[in-house]
């Protein structure tokens, strides 16, 4: 049993993988419906898949995949000339075809679909006969891809009793019996048991055994063709029968299993375009080939994935280290070993980052398969001429975006078949060819994927938009003219909105657009519209190449950092206060020809406003979608490699929150989601330019205890004699050894100074830099800070004024003088 | 020899069923202060104690809840019991402890006060919490009493769960 869920799990991956191709082969016989090599490779799907489907024992598709293969093979000889009628059977069949599998894969088993009204129309077809079909006038109305109404459709089957029925099918047995005896010499392999379709329940056990064992063998020859023909691609797939419209034994002495006809192909075609990834068919190990690709579970290499991120969490850290290490020891001789170390490190990092994330890159090819029939369905269906191409179809992106991506497009070209391109008589007359284009190209630009979708339709109309978007009540009229071209484009994509005068089945519904934008926000994507009425529309969607580890833009406000993903970033431009302009309680400033609407980003998460902002801020122009945005920062601290981390359960759908990473420093850094915060900016209210009015806290002073000074200094000799020196005066005194405990204490806010006396010189943050730090903060702008230093220089004296200091004691002093240094800085007695 | 065999058998038996009791009776606690008073949870649901270290604040999210921290590579939320009780915010102290509690994948650390000890209370020692509290609201899963003191025993699930 287990031996046989293997056998019908590699079925189904075979068949499934088969299929993809299919459609879009099936699609292109129709405009070359004489391409042999082509229907070579269409007939072999359904013979494949006929094979072994039999052996599995699924006894509907294998009848279906019979009749199948019955005309397809008398298409391939010659017989049938396909035709559009002949095509839409043919269709019908495939997707009757890929339910089934579906069916086998969801339930284990085939039966429950009705497959005999396609069959009896595959007979008819074959039989050289379009005229029993009323479905199929010249232009038809509807093509039918829900397979269970088929026998509605069908009065020629519909009269037919069950004799008739069964009498039908054992006429086309014999028929293929014989074609299968021909196509056998054909192939010049006389050797191969006769091909009978059999009846399994008339069987006894050994027969069963002997069928089971022919139809591995035709398996295995099978195999081995296709091996063959993957190893030398551009060679016609089966030369033999190529060569050979008639069904006569061909002169060549080529068989297809014979590995010498690799080397002579029969070079009568030209080259077809290379097969796309098809792992599955290479190497089979009879054939002593070496296996060139493996199969591997998605989770594995999800796995492998997530430990990346922990490692290049951990190479972020090894930087910020090294940096530390560098900066405290500098000139030391270890240092450039550590350097070397760190940095192959991070480039092993990096590289390794690189190739486990080409393992999960699929070529977008993948998901353009399904466009062509998707276009020629549409275009029967709305009665409009439109042809696809296709450009970059082997261009790579992440395995999920790959299946996010879907759907979105899907959306997007039908809008175009519906919307877009024009009835015919429309185009000729605006002076078109009355055949639309619609063009779907995929390529790389920096670290993003860029799908373009260009139709050379009616355009898209910017007044029309607006007028219908105001009608709808999407938009206010005041709005409406505020709108420049491309916002207005934008509208497209609002709920509610649909511009089709008539609903139809393709679309119109008003969902589908916006649909596609969700879709693509969730992928960190953008989307830009450009149209010229009468002229075409082209979409382009700008999607980064993988989720997990992205680049951010890391900025920073009051104390807080944040993580933007540099997909949204369009620009950073620094601006001063002055050119922010108010207009109905809104910011903006003017960026370029463009009015850009600004937020802060501390009044999107709360930050309380502590530090004094400066004259100058950064402005991250943020782009998602189609919508644009200027986000107030305070500092910009850089690009860097981020992993996604989740919030977890607890903490899940903060509005305004991706998730977070861990920095270099191992503290955690939350990432904007940037679609969250574009919706939460229209209902915040801007607080840019009103200073938060800093509670004066005026301590009264009732004894000298309530004064406080701290003493900063290393040392703790100079922190004895300066207290000393302070003692008689009674105030409070507090020590710090550095400048960052004495940082710490200020934040801490336990006491309310009076005045600091700050050494110069001391280890982790020295007194200039914890001098300039403190006066960043609005509260302590008028706290004396004193430096006591045995650095005399001018310069020194200099950069201590710089840095904020107000009074600058060299060492050795008199205490009577620091003393008095100090009870004038506090005011001290004045209020007493 | 049977008899002799039967006997020792019977004497395991006893000893296996005695076992079982002793085990099933005691349950084991950490106690630790928040405030005035002390509460303790299951030591099987504390994933570790730690002192504190740096957090991140997270916008949008009530008071109580300080923001995340990370805890050897995992992004895990804070949260202050004093402010979730209700009661007045102090510094950390050096005593300050966060306990990271687990309850199946939901992982929390909360700041506590200081740690008491760890304690081994026997069931019958511990009564249901108080009636005037309603069942389902409860973040107390009964009442511990030793010979001097008595101890609440917090719900973790209840104390995991989010609740804004």
């Amino acid at each position: 049993m287990d031996e046989f869920e293997e056998i019908l799990q590699d079925f189904l991956i075979e068949a499934f993988e088969l299929i993809e191709q299919l459609d879009q082969d099936l699609v292109e016989l129709e405009t070359r419906p004489d391409d042999l090599d082509l229907l070579n490779r269409i007939f072999r799907v359904a013979h494949t898949i006929k094979g072994a489907s039999s052996f599995l024992n699924f006894d509907v598709l294998t009848h279906l995949t019979h009749h199948m293969e019955n005309l397809l093979n008398m298409a391939r000889h010659g017989d049938l000339v396909i035709d559009a009628n002949v095509m839409d059977v043919i269709l019908e069949s495939i997707d009757l075809m890929k339910a089934l599998l579906v069916r086998i894969r969801d339930h284990g088993e085939d039966s429950g679909l009705d497959v005999s009204g396609c069959v009896a129309r595959l007979d008819v077809v074959a039989n050289g006969g379009e005229a029993p079909e009323p479905v199929e006038v010249p232009i038809p109305v509807v093509q039918a891809p829900v397979v269970v109404q088929n026998s509605e459709e069908e009065p020629d089957y519909s009269t037919m009793s069950d004799a008739q029925v069964e009498a039908e099918i054992e006429r086309l047995l014999a028929q293929k019996q014989a074609e299968a005896a021909a196509k056998r010499s054909a192939n010049a392999e006389p050797s191969k048991p006769a091909e009978v379709e059999p009846d399994y329940a008339n069987m006894s056990d050994a027969e069963v055994e002997a069928e089971i064992e022919r139809l591995l063998l035709e398996k295995q020859a099978e195999a081995a063709a296709k091996r063959i023909q993957k190893t030398e691609s551009a060679a016609p797939q089966e030369p033999v029968v190529q060569s050979v419209p008639v069904v006569v034994p061909a002169p060549q002495p080529k068989t297809e299993v014979a590995p010498v006809a690799k080397a002579t192909p029969a070079a009568s075609t030209t080259p077809t375009t290379p097969r796309r990834s098809e792992p599955k068919e290479e190497g089979d190990s009879k054939g002593g080939g070496v296996e060139q690709t493996i199969r591997v579970d998605v989770k594995r290499l999800d796995h492998l994935m997530n430990l990346i991120g922990e490692l290049v969490l951990g190479k972020n850290r090894l930087i910020k280290i090294n940096d530390d290490v560098e900066e405290r020891y500098e000139g030391e001789a270890f240092l450039e070993e550590l350097n070397q170390v760190v940095s192959i490190v991070s480039l092993v990092t990096t590289d390794l980052q690189i190739a486990v994330m080409k393992t999960r890159m699929l070529p977008i090819g993948k998901v353009f398969n399904k466009f062509p029939r998707m276009i020629r369905d549409l275009s029967r269906e709305l009665n409009k001429k439109i042809e696809l191409e296709i450009a970059g179809e082997d261009t790579e992106l992440d395995k999920s975006i790959v299946e996010e991506i879907g759907d979105p497009l899907v959306h997007i070209i039908r809008n175009s078949c519906d919307h877009g391109i024009e009835v015919g008589d429309v185009r000729i007359a605006a002076g078109k060819t009355d055949v639309g284009t619609i063009q779907l190209k995929a390529y790389h630009e920096g670290n993003h994927i860029v799908i373009q979708i260009i139709d050379d339709g009616k355009g898209l109309d910017a007044d029309m938009l607006k007028q219908k978007s105001i009608e709808k009540g999407i938009i206010t009229e005041k709005e409406a003219d505020a709108m420049s071209e491309k916002e207005a484009f934008g509208l497209i994509f609002r709920p509610g909105f649909s511009t089709a005068a008539q609903v139809t089945s393709v679309s119109g519904r008003g969902v589908g657009m916006d649909v596609v934008k969700t879709n693509i926000e969730k992928l960190n994507g953008m989307i830009d519209i450009d149209s010229e009425v009468g002229k075409g529309t082209s979409m382009k969607l700008k999607i980064p190449l993988t989720l997990a580890i992205i680049q951010a833009l890391l900025v920073g406000v009051q104390e807080e950092y944040y993580a933007i993903p540099l997909a949204s970033v369009l620009e950073t431009v620094r601006i001063n206060k002055d050119d922010i302009y108010t207009v109905e309680n809104r910011s903006v400033m003017r960026l370029r020809d463009e009015v850009l609407s600004l937020v802060h980003i501390g009044d999107i998460f709360e930050v309380a406003r502590v530090f004094d902002t400066s004259e100058h801020a950064y402005v991250v122009v943020l782009g998602l979608a189609e919508s644009k945005i200027g986000l107030i920062v305070d500092t910009l601290i850089g690009q860097e490699e981020i992993v996604i981390k989740s919030l977890g359960e607890y903490l899940k759908g903060i509005e305004g929150i991706a998730g977070a990473t861990i920095r270099g420093d191992g503290g955690v850094t939350l990432i904007v989601d940037v679609a969250a915060l574009m919706q939460m900016a229209k209902s915040v209210k801007s607080t840019i330019g009103s200073e938060s009015g800093e509670t004066k806290k005026i301590g009264v002073k009732n004894s000298a205890s309530d004064y406080c000074v701290m003493i900063v200094d290393d040392s703790k000799t100079d922190r004895t004699i300066m207290r000393k020196a302070l003692e008689p005066l009674g105030v409070t005194l507090v020590e710090a050894t550095d400048g960052v405990e004495a940082l710490n204490i200020l934040k801490q806010g336990d006491h309310f100074f009076d005045a600091m006396l700050i050494d110069i010189e001391m280890p982790r943050m020295d007194g200039y830099t914890l001098a300039s730090e403190i006066k960043k903060y609005n509260k302590y702008k008028n706290l004396p800070l004193i430096a006591v230093t045995s650095r005399a220089g001018k310069a020194d004296r200099m950069r201590g004024v710089e840095s904020g200091m107000v009074e600058y004691i060299t060492k050795p002093y008199s205490p009577e003088y620091l003393m008095n240094v100090v009870k004038r800085n506090i005011k001290f007695n004045e209020g007493l | 020899m049977s008899e002799k065999l039967q006997q020792i058998i019977n004497k395991q038996n006893k000893a296996l069923v005695g076992d079982n009791q002793k085990v099933d009776e005691v349950i084991q606690l950490v106690g630790f202060i928040v405030g005035e008073e002390e509460f303790s949870i299951p030591i099987l649901s504390i994933q570790e104690i730690i002192k504190p270290i740096g957090w991140t604040r997270v916008p949008q999210i009530p008071s109580y809840i300080l923001g995340v921290f990370n805890l050897r590579g995992s992004v895990i939320p804070l949260i202050d019991l004093r402010a979730r009780f209700g009661l007045p915010l102090q510094k950390h102290t050096d005593e300050t402890r966060f306990i990271v509690m687990k309850n199946g994948d939901d992982v929390a650390g909360f700041v506590i006060d200081r740690l008491t000890e760890a304690i081994r209370m026997p069931k019958r020692d511990i009564g249901p919490a108080p009636d005037t509290i309603s069942e389902s609201e409860t973040m107390i899963d009964g009442v511990g009493k030793q010979a001097d003191r008595i101890v609440t025993i917090l719900k973790v699930h209840k104390l995991l769960e989010r609740n804004f």
